[in-house]
């Protein structure tokens, strides 16, 4: 608030009443000032409420927590499906949504180079321009556990991947058609194949011919 | 007719033998009305078994107006008795139940316990009616009156004005409009009712329904009975059937009464706060488990239902979080409607609403701003949700260390663009769809002591899958936080520290 410097009058009455009038202006601002002052100190008192909240819920951080897959989904894998050394990962989320992918001791990881190439087009369609819609998946292809899902390529060989879940096809990682190398760099995540919808009822079927993380671990100790 | 039976001026009304000992100008007028009506169509339908008031309903040339309610029902019996040169005492009449009206009329009805009630005047059955919604104990200024009949009632009626129209073709009085059973009904309690209860009656939010529901499959009345004889004249003479005097059964119960109040529901909003990763926004049970310990809706709607006495709530908020997220800073807006309140609670039981929330044991949840709110509730709701942006702080885990260069690379970041794929998490049961979202700040914290963690600060547009942007969601979410630092990302926590509505 601009207080205007009042002219000094000749006249003693109307100098006691400029100054007068000054003295109150002055006052204005000061409760002004004071009231942003205040409302700054609240806000300011918000602010550190908040970050003590924030703070305060910070346990304890180990130098590796868990990652989002390992906290959310169920592994599962299957070795040596249809075909020696196609192994392949199925994580399972709490909402029964099957993630697939290749598993770390997959054959064609093998291969010098590694995975040069991923192609969907196998079977009788290309899985890549499947266009699932709406909340009941329409269109989405009615896999079995053997339908295959795309072909990956290395410089020696190619190798089918299969869905080894009975479900809807819900997704494939398009990606992979430009990015191949994200197999070889991070199969279990941004490498993953494809996301596939089993019915409760084919899933505890399915789940006979699984193993477990721990299972896996152990088959493929024995076999190194 | 005698000069006996016609009203003088005195006291109270209706004695049996017909003598009216006193009639103030309501009474004399239902009298003189009494009088005009035509004698043969009284006789006819009082031997039929139509009510007293019914037959002014039906016969009446005049308009049925509340005039009538201050006369008894043996008074007007007996008036009728006389009308028609009956000489049978009005006791043994009134005893019947109306073909028309299944007793509706006739103030008879059957309770909930099937037993029968019988009220003589209009006052007494005001009276019975204002003692059972005494019973509900809602506390209110104005009501609006409703009322539901049997659908027979309307073929009831039908069936007697075609036997009408058969023998009495000609007159004047049958040719008007006649007013409904439910609508007589109203004249005849509305003003009584309104001085009995002390309130206005009006379309307010709060509704008194009379329910007359039929008692059993044969009280039926004129209509079911006449439905074989209209059968048997088919096409002939539209509306013009013969039905004779013999064609209407009697009816041996009245109806089963009831009385329900009902209010409009009423609107509570305000900001809660989640303190607590257990528990989930709304009531969430699968299997017959209920997931996390306790939820935001039961907690809010819990506390203020008993302070309005309702039957039920409903919780409606401006977004949602997960059960793991906190809701701090300003708290998310919401809405609580509670249904079929008795009363209003006062700013200070809403003050120790709040208070009891706020001071709980557990403080697993905070409210504020607590208060009643009308029909501008729902706009006050939108604004919370689609467009606005909210703001978060998530504990995130980087697979290298922090660099200073980090921080930079995160806050030039303006108005992010992301793709986000809809989330596996969410995938079973939402579309498969890309959706474009803006992120449109970042900031990161350092955290003393750890080099792999920091808080991020982000403030982004509503419907932004926050936990995805940061882990990336197998790629597809992008881009996201590890790909902008160039390394793995994990979200640990997350905290909605700000929900913008308006201008706040």
């Amino acid at each position: 608030m601009e207080i205007q410097k009042p002219e000094v009058a000749k006249n003693p009455e109307i100098e006691d009443t400029i100054e007068l009038t000054k003295q109150r202006r002055h006052d204005e601002v000061e409760d002004c000032d004071e009231q942003r002052h205040k409302q700054h100190q609240a806000e300011e008192d918000e602010e550190d409420e908040l970050r003590k909240l924030l703070l305060s819920d910070i346990g304890e951080l180990p130098i590796s927590p868990p990652s989002a897959t390992q906290v959310n989904f169920v592994s599962y894998f299957i070795t040596d499906f249809t075909k020696s050394g196609h192994d392949q990962y199925i994580y399972r989320h709490a909402n029964g949504l099957c993630v697939i992918g290749l598993a770390p001791t997959h054959i064609a990881f093998k291969d010098e180079g590694g995975i040069t190439s991923v192609d969907f087009n196998v079977g009788k369609s290309d899985r890549s321009v499947l266009k699932v819609s709406g909340k009941r998946k329409k269109n989405a292809l009615r896999s079995e556990s053997n339908t295959a899902l795309c072909k990956v390529s290395t410089a020696k060989d190619s190798y089918i991947v299969r869905c080894c879940v009975k479900g809807s096809l819900l997704e494939v990682n398009e990606r992979l058609i430009k990015q191949p190398e994200l197999l070889n760099s991070s199969a279990d995540r941004e490498g993953y194949i494809a996301i596939i919808m089993p019915r409760p009822a084919d899933w505890t079927k399915n789940k006979e011919s699984l193993i477990t993380l721990e299972e896996y671990k152990e088959k493929k100790q024995m076999s190194l | 007719m005698s000069a006996d039976t016609e009203p003088a001026s005195g006291d109270s009304a209706g004695l049996p033998n017909g003598f009216v000992s006193h009639g103030d100008s309501k009474t004399r007028r239902v009298y003189e009305t009494a009088r005009s009506l035509h004698s043969g169509a009284v006789k006819d339908l009082l031997s039929l078994g139509v009510c007293e008031r019914c037959i002014f309903r039906l016969v009446a040339v005049e308009a049925f107006d509340s005039d009538i309610s201050s006369v008894s029902t043996s008074t007007l019996r007996s008036w009728l008795n006389t009308v028609a040169d009956e000489t049978g005492s009005s006791e043994s009449g009134c005893s019947r139940i109306c073909i028309v009206c299944l007793g509706i009329l006739q103030f008879v009805f059957s309770d909930a316990k099937k037993e029968l009630v019988k009220s003589d005047s209009s006052s007494d059955y005001v009276a019975r009616i204002t003692d059972l919604v005494k019973q509900d104990r809602h506390e209110f200024d104005s009501f609006g009156l409703e009322v539901s009949v049997p659908s027979t009632i309307m073929e009831n009626e039908r069936a007697v004005l075609s036997y009408l129209k058969g023998k009495y073709s000609t007159e004047v009085w049958l040719q008007r409009d006649k007013i409904s059973v439910k609508d007589a009904l109203k004249v005849l309690l509305l003003d009584q009712l309104k001085a009995s209860l002390g309130a206005e009656s009006d379309s307010s939010s709060f509704h008194i329904r009379l329910t007359y529901s039929k008692a059993s499959d044969e009280a039926q009345g004129a209509s079911e009975t006449t439905h074989e004889s209209k059968r048997r004249k088919t096409d002939a003479d539209n509306g013009s059937n013969c039905i004779s005097e013999n064609s209407f059964e009697k009816v041996y119960e009245p109806c089963i009464f009831s009385v329900h109040c009902n209010k409009m529901p009423i609107f509570f909003s305000g900001r809660y706060f989640k303190y607590s990763r257990n528990v989930s926004q709304s009531r969430w049970i699968i299997d017959d488990e209920r997931m996390g310990e306790a939820s935001v809706e039961e907690i809010l709607g819990g506390n203020i239902l008993p302070a309005c006495l309702g039957d039920s709530y409903k919780f409606h908020a401006a977004g949602r979080e997960d059960i793991d997220v906190r809701m701090l800073g300003s708290g998310r807006p919401f809405l609580i409607e509670v249904q079929n309140s008795r009363q209003c609670p006062s700013e200070q039981s809403l003050k120790e609403v709040e208070e009891k929330i706020n001071n709980s044991e557990k403080k697993l949840v905070g409210v504020k701003d607590l208060k009643c709110i009308g029909s501008q509730c729902w706009a006050m709701m939108r604004e919370g949700e689609a467009e606005k942006q909210k703001q978060y702080v998530a504990l995130v885990w980087i697979s290298r260390p922090l660099e200073e260069k980090d921080f930079n690379s995160v806050s030039s970041l303006k108005e992010l663009k992301i793709l986000q794929k809809t989330p596996v998490r969410v995938l079973h049961r939402r579309s498969p769809l890309d959706r474009e979202k803006i992120i449109h700040w970042m900031k990161i914290e350092k955290i003393k002591g750890h080099a792999h963690y920091f808080l991020l600060h982000l403030c982004t547009q509503a419907g932004t899958y926050i936990k995805e942007f940061v882990h990336g969601d197998l790629g597809r979410t992008t881009p996201s936080m590890g790909s902008i630092l160039g390394c793995r990302a994990e979200i640990i926590q997350l905290d909605v520290t700000d929900v913008k509505m308006g201008d706040s």
